[in-house]
């Protein structure tokens, strides 16, 4: 991993924060796969995937705002702002594909939802490909330059 | 590894800004311009089928006054029954003005001759049939044993069928065939107990693979049933009944009714070409026979019989007046008779099949002027389906009781003894595109459900696209819609009910009254001709 190529230091290492960061979007990953499960199995005829098709988009939906909340710990603990940018994107998708399943404005529901989970794939490799590591002030203002 | 040092050199994360933000903003072009796209090809409002268009110049809308059906006489009243013969023949017939328009029909016109008859009063109709394919007629809603109650095989041959392979499968090529099938010539008794709630039933063709063009062709008629009871309400009756058959329709250059048959003999093969494959939609709106009709009203409440007597058009109707104001239409019934009490709607969703019972009040409404039965789901001609024409003030001494019926029945999720998931969904069937019911198509020697006679069972239905599914025999209750309580205007007794994409409904039904082979089907005429269609044995 891309991790051990950046040193083993102590400072080079994974925070908490970002351990829970990590955990919170794996966890959003394995919750939003299960919704074109769902959804596909609901549409052989089993009535009772909707059912879990709506729970699921009760629990991705929670996971998200959790997902808010982590990012924003990440930000002001280790002074990274993409994971909060990231994840604001995806749940404004999130909420916007609740309501168009509510609605049954498929047209929406249909494309929204795979690009949502696309953009969770992208994001679960951009948190595990590297250490999530605390910015050092001077190599931001060096780059911002 | 170019990239990869590159990324080593910048800053945390491995990549330069300019690359994160480059890859960020292609991806997000990418969504964005999927999501647009979507949203410029979508149907808004969905609309499942596809529209043909006529080729005679079409009138304009509100000139051909509203025709209401000849009421047909019995030829005899004796021993309790009431008798009638209805014979099926070609006809033609000026539907636009100044075009001859060829028909199939029952008694010569279309909509046919509508029968009127008495709950608990048998009725017997003697169908002769002098048109040039097998026929069987279907009794939709009624309470109806087996024998009558028009099975797709159950077929009557015209005098010159020399078809040694009758249709009796989808597909006779694939020599499918119905052992059960009672096959009769030229003529055929049916009767109806009519043992049922009083409402507005109708029959058409149901003839194995062909429902849909000979409904098209004109095969369609109305049957009222009535008890004292509901005479005794006070509804609007006599000329302040009218029943609407609202079917759409197309037109060839030779004024003919155009459809996409595969064989327009509709002798031998089957289906529509791939267009029409979801379903067949006109671009002329017929009430009872008529485009775009205006009726001439007074100043009082109105019941209009609505039924939406189309291969696969959905309607939205509204009546709106001259300065844009939404009428109430006030539900008294569903397709099973009436409701436990009036329903207002601003606006009333139909699909195929479907009937409303609808009180509509043109009191204070100014004389000369004019209230639109609109479709909010058509665009162009399709928006506008009829007029009313306030042509004069009158008293009125009718009205809408609080309560309209205390017989509905009362069934409970915990009384079912059975719970069904069925999917009406689009497959691959015998190599080719089909409409399928549980993954499975139509074969009439297969029995898809068995029950017992007087058990309850909730069925729970999911659908692709849209389709309004019917059971045939027994009226059910609609439990919910997606997981979520029933929409307003699914209270009632029904016998259809109206999936739209993607939805599932819960209905509770109890199978009573007859034993035997009965169909649940889709009642998007073309899906049931492709074969979304299975069988329900009583036993």
């Amino acid at each position: 991993m891309a991790t051990s190529s950046l040193g083993s230091a102590a400072a080079h290492r994974t925070r908490p924060t970002g351990w829970v960061f990590r955990a919170v979007v794996s966890a959003h990953v394995v919750a939003i796969v299960g919704q074109p499960v769902f959804a596909g199995v609901y549409l052989t005829g089993d009535f009772d995937s909707l059912r879990w098709h709506a729970v699921g988009a009760d629990v991705v939906t929670s996971i998200g705002y959790l997902q808010v909340i982590a990012a924003i710990i990440v930000w002001a603990r280790l002074r990274q702002a993409w994971p909060f940018l990231t994840t604001t994107a995806v749940v404004a998708a999130e909420t916007v594909q609740y309501f168009a399943g509510l609605d049954g404005a498929l047209w929406l529901h249909l494309p929204l939802g795979v690009m949502t989970v696309a953009a969770l794939v992208v994001q679960f490799i951009a948190v595990w490909r590297q250490p999530l590591l605390r910015r050092p002030r001077a190599h931001r203002e060096a780059r911002d330059a | 590894m170019r990239e990869h040092d590159e990324g080593r050199s910048g800053p945390a994360h491995g990549l330069t800004r300019r690359r994160v933000l480059g890859i960020g903003g292609a991806l997000g072009l990418v969504a964005a311009t999927g999501l647009s796209t979507a949203a410029a090809l979508a149907r808004r409002p969905s609309i499942t089928g596809a529209e043909l268009r006529s080729a005679v110049p079409l009138p304009p809308p509100f000139q051909v006054p509203l025709p209401i059906p000849p009421v047909l006489k019995p030829v005899s009243t004796e021993g309790g029954t009431d008798r009638y013969e209805i014979t099926q023949r070609e006809a033609s017939a000026e539907i636009l003005p100044g075009v001859r328009t060829p028909l199939w029909t029952y008694e010569g016109t279309f909509p046919g001759p509508t029968i009127e008859s008495r709950r608990g009063r048998p009725v017997t109709v003697t169908h002769r049939n002098e048109l040039p394919v097998p026929t069987v007629v279907h009794l939709h809603g009624g309470r109806t044993p087996a024998a009558s109650d028009g099975y797709p095989t159950d077929l009557v041959l015209p005098e010159d069928w020399h078809d040694t392979t009758t249709h009796t499968g989808h597909g006779s090529e694939h020599g499918m065939h119905d052992p059960r099938a009672v096959v009769t010539e030229l003529t055929r008794d049916y009767t109806f107990p009519l043992d049922q709630r009083p409402t507005l039933l109708w029959y058409h063709d149901h003839r194995m693979d062909f429902t849909a063009p000979a409904i098209w062709r004109g095969l369609a008629g109305l049957h009222i049933v009535r008890d004292d009871t509901e005479d005794a309400l006070g509804l609007p009756a006599g000329p302040r009944e009218l029943p609407l058959m609202i079917a759409d329709r197309a037109f060839a250059a030779d004024g003919s009714l155009a459809y996409p048959a595969l064989d327009p003999t509709l002798r031998e093969r089957p289906g529509v070409h791939e267009p029409h494959f979801a379903g067949v939609l006109g671009d002329v709106i017929l009430v009872n026979g008529a485009p775009w009709p205006v009726h001439e009203v007074d100043t009082a409440r109105y019941r209009l019989r609505i039924l939406n007597a189309s291969n696969a058009r959905h309607y939205e109707l509204e009546a709106v007046t001259d300065d844009g104001r939404r009428l109430d239409l006030v539900q008294v019934g569903a397709d099973q008779g009436l409701l436990a009490a009036p329903i207002t709607h601003q606006a009333l969703p139909i699909a195929p099949a479907e009937r409303y019972d609808v009180i509509i009040d043109f009191s204070g409404l100014p004389v000369g002027s004019r209230v639109g039965l609109v479709n909010r789901l058509g665009s162009g001609r399709t928006r506008d389906v009829m007029a009313f024409r306030i042509a004069r003030h009158a008293t009125d001494d009718s009205r809408v009781p609080r309560t309209l019926s205390t017989d509905l029945p009362t069934w409970r999720r915990t009384d079912a003894v059975s719970v069904r998931d069925f999917s009406f969904r689009a497959g691959r069937m015998r190599g080719g595109h089909g409409w399928l019911v549980g993954g499975l198509p139509f074969d009439p020697a297969r029995t898809d459900v068995t029950t017992r006679l007087g058990d309850v069972e909730v069925w729970r239905l999911v659908a692709d696209v849209h389709h309004p599914i019917h059971l045939h025999l027994v009226g059910f209750l609609v439990l919910s819609r997606s997981g979520r309580p029933p929409l307003p205007h699914d209270a009632g007794l029904k016998d259809t009910i109206s999936l739209r994409p993607g939805e599932a409904a819960e209905i509770i039904t109890r199978f009573d009254g007859y034993r035997g082979r009965y169909l649940f089907h889709c009642h998007n005429a073309e899906h049931e001709d492709m074969a979304m269609m299975a069988n329900v044995e009583i036993i």
